[in-house]
């Protein structure tokens, strides 16, 4: 049957579209989790035409279709866990309309996340979800998982600024929704369905206005506690920053070291705080930031109303993880979410969780969301540390459950993360989602193995689809 | 003639209960009808049957609202004026902007799918649900999302009950995150001439204080009154009193340069009560005679859409009022004539008409018998079958408001 797709998908799109060579798929095998499949064909389409005839092909022929875009995801999205066709995008890159006027844009899935704000710059306009991967990841990828970034605190996340999408289903029809449609949400039901609903082909993106003018303040504290207890008091004054980062010690001077941004190689954490609009609030917005955390312990501020030493601020918080190459040859991140104010009480477990487990924890988070990353420290070669870091993650996400919180913020659920997503949802609740599914894709080829908890969902489905 | 028969109302006192009345309404075949605040029961068809008036008024209170986390875990039954008092003691609200909001409760105006004029700012209600919990045919209840601001676990259902207008299940309960309020409002009414209304118009197009809604109403005598002025620009500024300052400023001087007369500006809680009138509007309809459309598209189309909507209106013999909106793109169009007998005589011309001329246009409001001869909904998506696939997957029995949705759902 594999050799018939290949042979099919050949004949159809040609060799350059289509690759099945062992070395060629090997790229395809893996996206930024740690275990992989090889595909038995990849499929890298120009356009919509003939990523839909590909999807026809590999459905007739019974074979999965996973969708993939930088493969930057961190769950295992873009694996192909069961095999079959990976779908790469990369080459459906462009800006297909672009009307700034009414601030939205048409764009392919392939097209990186910030490839997409340069180019639109100059016209006063940005795209405003920006995940740390944003460098590389592309919009379609962001789609799948509903990315966040630092500044989805006030902007929203992808989800909040997607007007409609085009897709391709099973049969290789392709549909556009769009938020103007009366009917169903079929936009909100696709973003974040990580691509086990159809493969995406075209984005449209709300755009919004670029801000007059931006600020961003470094605040140094002892510890990650006292930070977390200002970020709190920050939104509980009713100052909703455009971001709000923290970083702890481990993970300021892994970066310090990298990037040079002067971060205070001295303090527990430091609290990184954007805001953003029209310059009549910028100065008393800073003041009542830097009161409220100089009044919550902070051993200095900082403040930065210059765009270059902005962006060494940014690049450094974005290539936190990067950069963590330095202390130790593996991380496994994590991505919990939880209520803002259980913050310092979830990190203080965190760290006597790792404690426990004599494990290096950095912490690089999105406080202002509660949305957090510990980052567990290990070398994959030491089998006893691998243990700990699995357990010493279980218990993390336990505790931050039994605070009201969640297992994914922004990375998804991916291959990684399906058992644990009965955690936090019952049978009925996945049921719920199981009969999506089987509208949109009744023979689970789209990206199987993905999001739904193993064996159990299975019944599930099946359950939803009888009833 | 059909015998109308009244139908038996049912108000349950919780999530379980109801869960348990609709699968047991799913046994009986019975249709169900989901009834909040009523203010919005003129959206979409008359469903075919009616056998069950649901009745969510029970499911009534805030449950999980810590104001430092800015979330709130809110009971369907719940009205937008309770929600709005609540929060307004700690700073916050939620933008719902929704009419009516006295009777309006919060799962009515998320089955709607209602969005107003200040989602261009504050996103529509659908972007600050963080999680809901929904009643469905087969007695379950299935909970979506949680208590958190960022949430990628399993696909994103609450967007899928949210508009589906009480024909998947009944919202229960929904979670939102909450916004800190603005500490200022002022709303500018200004005259539009006719000889100056592109003028105008592009006059406010740059500004570097956008306004929170920016509305070309034309008609609709009751809202936004300006003395002498038919055509009025309206323009509500929310933020800090540095940044209201300066737009109004900024506002005066555009409007003053493209010759328009004097703005008249309202502060405050006085503010806050004019635009509510404007949104109460909306859905204002006077018996028989008159009947609302919602079209949507592109912002910068809104106000020639209101042109296109007098040039049907006149070519029917009708009247039209408009409010375009140029910030969402939204146009309302109420068209009326002085007796309900002349508007039902030229009922299905102006459907047509308002079909031809418009990409997008739902009915909003008006009389029960005026709504009843034409569909709300005009033309099919073309995503139809995964719609009604969607429908057969979560009431197969066909029992939840039946015929009321889109392509007959």
């Amino acid at each position: 049957m594999v050799t018939s797709l290949a042979s099919r998908l050949l004949e159809a799109l040609g060799p350059d579209t289509v690759r099945n060579s062992r070395e060629d798929l090997a790229v395809y095998a893996f996206d930024a989790y740690s275990e992989g499949q090889l595909p038995s064909v990849a499929v890298i389409p120009r356009d919509v035409r003939e990523a839909a005839l590909a999807v026809r092909i590999a459905f007739e022929c019974g074979v999965p279709v996973v969708p993939r875009g930088a493969g930057s995801g961190l769950c295992g999205g873009a694996i192909p866990a069961q095999g079959g066709l990976v779908m790469s995008m990369v080459r459906m890159n462009r800006i297909l309309e672009l009307d700034v006027r009414n601030r939205r844009a048409r764009v392919q899935p392939g097209l990186i996340n910030l490839d997409l704000s340069r180019a639109i710059a100059t016209h006063g306009i940005f795209y405003a979800p920006d995940p740390s991967s944003q460098k590389v990841s592309t919009i379609g990828g962001n789609v799948g998982t509903n990315a966040g970034g630092p500044h989805c605190l006030s902007y929203g996340t992808t989800t909040n600024h997607v007007l409609g999408v085009e897709y391709v289903d099973g049969q290789g029809v392709i549909h556009h929704t769009s938020l103007d449609d009366s009917g169903y949400d079929l936009t909100g039901l696709l973003v974040g369905s990580e691509g086990t609903l159809g493969l995406v082909t075209a984005v449209d993106v709300r755009l919004m206005a670029l801000p007059e003018s931006v600020r961003v303040g470094l605040a140094a504290f002892p510890d990650v506690e006292s930070a977390s207890e200002a970020v709190s008091a920050i939104i509980a004054a009713g100052i909703v920053p455009t971001a709000l980062e923290i970083m702890d010690k481990l993970i300021t001077s892994a970066v310090e070291a990298h990037y040079h941004a002067g971060f205070p190689l001295d303090a527990g954490a430091v609290l990184l705080v954007e805001i953003a609009g029209p310059r009549d609030d910028m100065a008393a917005g800073e003041a009542a930031i830097a009161r409220i955390a100089q009044s919550h312990g902070a051993l200095s501020w900082r403040s930065s109303a210059d765009a270059a030493e902005r962006e060494a601020l940014w690049a450094s918080r974005k290539g936190a993880s990067g950069a963590l190459g330095r202390i130790a040859p593996n991380y496994y991140i994590q991505d919990a979410c939880v209520p803002r104010t259980k913050l310092p009480a979830v990190m203080h477990e965190i760290d006597r969780i790792a404690r426990a487990y004599d494990l290096q924890v950095g912490n690089v988070f999105h406080a202002g969301d509660g949305n957090l990353h510990p980052l567990l420290c290990f070398d994959r070669r030491d089998e006893h540390a691998v243990r700990a870091v699995v357990e010493a993650g279980t218990e993390i996400l336990a505790t931050c459950i039994a605070m009201g919180g969640t297992i994914s913020g922004e990375h998804g659920i991916g291959y990684e993360k399906r058992d644990s997503l009965s955690l936090v949802f019952g049978a009925d609740d996945l049921a719920a989602m199981g009969r999506v599914r089987n509208v949109f894709d009744p023979r689970q080829l789209f990206n199987p193995d993905k999001i739904f908890p193993t064996g159990a969902v299975c019944g599930e489905v099946r359950a939803a689809a009888i009833a | 003639m059909t015998v109308k028969v009244a139908p038996r109302i049912v108000t349950p006192a919780n999530a379980a209960e109801t869960a348990a009345t609709l699968a047991a309404c799913a046994r009986d075949r019975a249709a169900v009808v989901t009834i909040g605040g009523s203010t919005l029961q003129t959206l979409g068809n008359a469903p075919r049957r009616c056998d069950v008036a649901l009745h969510t008024s029970a499911l009534h209170g805030i449950r999980d609202y810590d104001p430092r986390d800015m979330t709130a875990g809110i009971e369907a039954g719940t009205t937008l004026a309770e929600i709005a008092r609540v929060l307004a003691e700690h700073g916050q609200w939620i933008p719902f902007d929704a009419p009516l909001p006295e009777r309006a409760t919060v799962g009515g105006t998320l089955a709607a799918g209602w969005a107003g004029p200040r989602r261009a700012v504050y996103g529509r209600p659908r972007d600050l649900v963080i999680g809901s919990t929904i009643a469905l045919a087969d007695g379950t209840l299935a909970r979506a999302g949680g208590m958190v601001v960022k949430n990628v676990t399993g696909y994103d259902m609450s967007k899928l009950y949210v508009g589906s207008l009480g024909t998947l299940g009944v919202i229960v309960r929904a979670n939102f995150k909450t916004l800190p309020r603005p500490p200022v409002r002022r709303l500018a009414i200004a005259p539009v001439a006719d000889d100056l209304r592109e003028r105008t118009i592009a006059a406010i197009g740059g500004l570097a204080i956008e306004p929170a809604a920016a509305l070309v109403i034309d008609g609709y005598p009751r809202i936004a009154r300006y003395p002498g002025a038919t055509l009025r620009l309206v323009l509500l500024f929310e933020g800090t009193e540095a940044v209201v300052e300066r737009g109004t400023r900024d506002v005066r001087s555009a409007l003053g340069r493209a010759g328009v007369a004097e703005t008249l500006l309202h502060d405050g809680a006085e503010a806050e009560a004019l635009f509510g009138e404007i949104v109460d509007a909306y859905i204002d309809a006077h018996g028989e005679r008159t009947l609302t459309y919602r079209t949507t598209g592109l912002p910068s189309l809104a106000w020639s859409r209101a042109r296109t909507g007098e040039a049907v209106a006149r070519e029917n013999g009708l009247h039209a009022e408009s409010i375009a909106d140029l910030r969402t793109g939204d146009t309302i169009l109420r068209f009326s004539a002085r007796t309900g007998a002349t508007f039902a005589a030229r009922l299905a011309a102006l459907d047509a008409g308002v079909r031809g001329a418009f990409e997008h246009a739902t009915v909003l409001a008006g009389g029960e018998t005026v709504r009843g001869s034409i569909d709300a909904w005009g033309p099919e998506p073309s995503t139809i079958a995964t719609m009604r696939a969607i429908k057969a997957h979560f009431d197969p029995a066909g029992i939840l408001s039946p015929g009321r949705y889109v392509g007959a759902i």
